[in-house]
């Protein structure tokens, strides 16, 4: 026994040598954009890159192939955690379209590297609310550009509530009757990301005051404890946690679904196929995703790279992007002249609800630097507790 | 028997015909740096990284020996998604077994050889048709507007389904929600696995020993329970090893069907991928690695391993 | 026996139908005129779907790579297992019974645990993730079904041929082509079709092997929620199961004739 103690210290020690040179620093940001490697891989969430493959009018890759040269290669990620493990684990990523609760992790991992907006002609176009968000901006650094952002929204079945949406998110948090005369109980979903225990504290900082709520991200053990309490209420009544966006579609479509905490992009689709499915921001307010266009330290195609991050904030490419996936421009300028997105697209999207929207980031345990460490409950426990939660205990 | 050789390839296998030790290491050589090197190697490196701990503080792997992180896995929640997954795995292996074998029998014992042969292709053939593709087309066949309850409303049967799905534990709201569901989908994804080794472990079976039952008076069933059944132990045996450990590991099945309720392999990917808790998974991964070698002890005893 | 034959006959029916009742649904979405989420009854058909497909280039690379790395699986499966079923055969050796356990373990394990445990290891040599990490990973399962057709085959075959042979004066090099070669290739094609087979459609340890490389399954894991790439799914299970039905059904054949040969 002993001789396996010392032989696993050994090997410990063989692995600890091993992974120091992980964290290779680059030295600084970029200052010159040379000549293009040809290529750019991006990491990025499903349907944000479209080349037109899936529908030609979705088209802002091929264009951009065309100028620079540089192949676009995207990698799909169907949560943060996994950019993060793909970004971490790799050596061979350029890019990636990282939302704030993945963004932080990135930064504070030394995976990304600092951009030097210099080099990017359309940074002064960023919408003023999203230039220095505290999400990519770590000690007046800009770690990235800002791509998209939404509201988690609650959706909502017409045929069930009628003409009047659900003013409270209690419809998915409490057992209740909903306005058709049956119970809630198994009809309402809620996401399986352990980031929704934030959408918990969100609904409780309205209704309970008094546990004094302040950011849903950074929760001491009361507030934790209670915003568990909510979900495991949620858990008697919901049928099924959804974990892609296509699973909920078909829910809503085949399964009778009748709320529940969704994205626009499932609602667009839904209502593009002429389904009874709305959404709105009940009372409370909502969580929400700002993603960033983030680079890796070790960039193999830093030139290409910064050619896309100036890319992505063209106003056609941004406004192409929000009519398909339902987000909302970081460039204002989108909102206007844009067939797919039409006129009122920005609004119908959420252009005026950033100030109701707490926007995903990380918790960690010293409350993202604003209190001593300990203070907050850390994500890696939202995740274990949200797993126990759903597993019903 | 004259075709002529090249000398020296002759001189060779000849050579190593008379050295067997010769023979053995360099038959052995490159499967064992491979399997045991390899592949055991990246088992070990995952039982040591079980040893290190998560950082709370910058979430990163603190690499200095440690138990905490095989006390974190001791917890009620983790252990009640182990005895769910078992349970699971139990239930799917013992129904798969119960369905598998009158098809397995049927193929090795009635069929001429023509059926025979299609039949062979028709349990080979879904495992060449996506396994993706095959897991969401239960959820059109399962949900509540779906495949099976559009048929039993036809068949002015939707008072049965609603009953079926109003037994506790394992109804819910629809099929595709409930435990019911989930079952159906994992017994129909691995069943190929079992009908394959009980089919071969029948045909090794002489036919003249069934008949010769048979003739000596015994009863279908008496010649199934005293003769069939002993001599397909080695297959049922292989083929459950299969369907348990496929339903032991798998997380796609319970993202997609049942009612969202955690799996170890869900666990392990979630504490991998979405925690960055290395360690924790890597500690969990060893509950299958227990529950999976039992299983082995057992199954070779059994005559699986000839069986496979 | 005549009651109990028809019973027998309606379970294994029963368990037919099981197996392919799904895959009618699978094909008949194929032609489907939805394009995000489907309804039971479709409400149209259409053979538009085949045309997206032929027309992506996306699912012609995934599919090449997943031939090549099921093949190059398949081949480096077939050497291993062949080279250890030649060793276990007739030769005792200290640890003969760990090795086979450790030929068995990946695919006695669940997928989940040879991935993550892959994964590890490759990051702590700092491997980069490529096609030969995938083909690693697949080879690393494969084996077992390659090594477990060879060596039933061999149990089976008799000591006394290879002497005879030897006997009447066939070399070492002679005995393996013509003696033991023959025996084996039922064996050969069977396992090798298996080791295909599963490597084609896996997609638990690629999912920890592969960098940004997309295999088939990969591939159709990500446009299952993809609209309008939804239905292609359906084609490419389609086609993928129509095209692959004649190799297996000759691999069947000539595996069977082998057999009844011996």
């Amino acid at each position: 026994m002993r001789r396996m103690v010392s032989l696993l210290a050994a090997l410990a020690l063989v692995l600890a040598a091993c992974g120091s040179g992980d964290e290779a620093v680059a030295g600084g940001p970029l200052q010159e954009i040379g000549e293009g490697e040809g290529a750019v891989v991006i990491v990025a969430w499903a349907g944000y890159i479209e080349n037109g493959e899936t529908d030609s009018a979705y088209d802002w890759v091929t264009q951009f192939e065309a100028d620079t040269g540089c192949a676009v290669e995207v990698k799909t990620a169907g949560t943060s955690d996994e950019m993060v493990a793909l970004m971490t684990g790799s050596d061979e990523f350029d890019l990636v379209t990282a939302s704030g609760d993945a963004s932080l992790r990135l930064i504070a991992g030394g995976t990304v590297q600092e951009v030097n907006t210099d080099l990017i002609p359309s940074w002064s176009t960023v919408d003023d609310r999203l230039q220095s968000a505290p999400w990519h901006t770590v000690d007046g650094k800009h770690y990235g550009t800002p791509y998209q952002w939404g509201a988690n929204v609650l959706a909502y079945n017409t045929d069930v509530f009628g003409n009047s949406p659900p003013a409270s998110w209690s419809v998915i948090f409490e057992p209740t009757d909903l306005p058709d005369g049956a119970t809630n109980e198994g009809r309402v979903q809620a996401y399986d990301g352990p980031i929704y225990v934030a959408d918990a504290a969100v609904y409780l900082k309205s209704l309970r005051p008094e546990l004094g709520i302040g950011d849903p991200y950074q929760l001491n053990e009361d507030q934790y404890q209670a915003a568990l309490g909510v979900l495991r209420t949620q858990r008697t009544l919901v049928g099924r946690y959804w974990h892609d966006a296509f699973i909920q579609i078909d829910d809503f479509t085949n399964e009778g679904v009748a709320a529940s905490a969704s994205w626009p992009f499932q609602v667009n689709i839904l209502q593009a196929d002429g389904a009874p499915i709305a959404s709105t921001i009940p009372a409370e307010g909502a969580t929400g995703w700002a993603d960033t266009t983030m680079m890796h330290a070790n960039a193999p195609h830093p030139n290409c790279a910064y050619k896309w991050l100036d890319w992505s904030l063209n106003p056609k490419v941004q406004g192409d992007l929000a009519a398909w996936f339902g987000s909302v421009p970081s460039v204002p300028a989108a909102c206007e002249g844009n067939d797919l997105l039409g006129a009122e697209g920005c609004t119908t999207n959420g252009f005026e609800n950033f100030d109701r929207i707490s926007f995903w980031k990380t918790p960690t345990e010293d409350c993202n630097g604003t209190a001593a460490a300990g203070a907050c409950v850390p994500y890696y426990r939202w995740v274990t507790d949200y797993l126990a939660v759903i597993g019903g205990r | 028997m004259t075709t002529p050789e090249k000398p020296t390839i002759q001189r060779i296998a000849t050579a190593l015909y008379r050295r067997p030790r010769l023979r053995l290491a360099l038959l052995l050589g490159v499967p064992l740096l491979w399997m045991v090197g390899v592949y055991g190697g990246s088992i070990a490196s995952l039982l040591v990284q079980s040893f290190f701990k998560l950082d709370s503080f910058s979430g990163t792997v603190d690499r200095s020996l440690t138990l905490d992180t095989w006390r974190d896995l001791f917890t009620g929640a983790n252990m009640s998604v182990a005895a769910r997954t078992i349970g699971m795995a139990a239930s799917v292996t013992i129904a798969s077994v119960v369905i598998a074998f009158p098809l397995a029998y049927y193929m090795a014992r009635y069929a001429s050889r023509r059926t025979k042969a299609v039949l062979v292709m028709a349990v080979l053939v879904p495992l060449w048709s996506s396994y993706l593709v095959r897991v969401y087309s239960w959820k059109l066949i399962l949900s509540a507007d779906g495949i099976v309850s559009w048929f039993f409303g036809r068949l002015g049967l939707s008072g049965l389904l609603d009953a079926i799905l109003g037994l506790p534990g394992i109804g819910g709201p629809s099929l595709s929600v409930s435990f019911l569901g989930q079952f159906l989908v994992f017994v129909y994804i691995w069943l190929p696995y079992m009908v394959l080794p009980i089919q071969a472990a029948l045909e090794r079976v002489p036919r003249s020993f069934l008949e010769a039952s048979a003739d000596l008076g015994a009863r279908p069933a008496t010649t199934f329970r005293k003769v069939a059944w002993p001599l397909a132990i080695p297959g049922v045996a292989a083929g459950s090893i299969f369907t348990f450990s496929l339903t032991l590991g798998d997380y796609i099945i319970p993202t997609v069907i049942g009612d969202s309720s955690p799996f170890i392999g869900l666990a392990i990917y979630s504490y991998q991928g979405v925690a960055g808790n290395l360690p924790l998974a890597a500690a969990f991964a060893f509950v299958p690695i227990a529950v999976m070698g039992l299983y082995l002890v057992g199954a070779k005893r059994l005559g699986a391993f000839e069986a496979l | 026996m005549r009651t109990k034959g028809w019973g027998l006959k309606a379970a294994a029916l029963g368990a037919i139908l099981y197996l392919h009742v799904p895959i009618v649904f699978v094909f008949l979405y194929a032609f489907t005129t939805e394009e995000a989420s489907f309804r039971f009854p479709p409400p149209g058909l259409t053979t538009r779907w085949f045309a997206v497909a032929w027309a992506n280039a996306d699912i012609r690379a995934a599919l090449g790579l997943s031939l090549r790395v099921a093949f190059v699986s398949m081949i480096v499966a077939l050497i291993l297992g062949t080279l250890t079923a030649g060793a276990v055969w007739r030769t005792k050796f200290f640890g003969r019974e760990t090795l086979s356990l450790f030929i068995i373990l990946p695919i006695a394990l669940p997928g989940i645990i040879t991935g993550i445990a892959l994964r590890s290891a490759i990051n702590l040599v700092d491997l980069p993730f490529s096609f030969w990490t995938i083909v690693i990973g697949h080879a690393t399962f494969c084996v077992a079904v390659a090594y477990n057709n060879v060596i039933a085959r061999l149990r089976r075959t008799s000591p006394s041929l290879i002497e005879a042979s030897m006997d009447l004066g066939a070399r070492g090099w002679q005995t393996f082509r013509h003696v033991l070669l023959p025996q084996m290739s039922s064996a050969l094609v069977t396992g090798g079709m298996l080791a295909f087979a599963l490597s084609f459609d896996e997609i638990i340890v690629t999912t920890f092997t592969a960098g940004n490389q997309q295999t088939l399954p990969i591939w159709i894991f990500s446009s299952l929620v993809r609209p309008r790439n939804r239905p292609v799914t359906n084609v490419v299970a389609l086609v993928v199961v129509v095209l692959t039905f004649v190799p297996i059904a000759l691999a069947q054949r000539f595996s069977r004739r082998a057999e009844e040969a011996t």
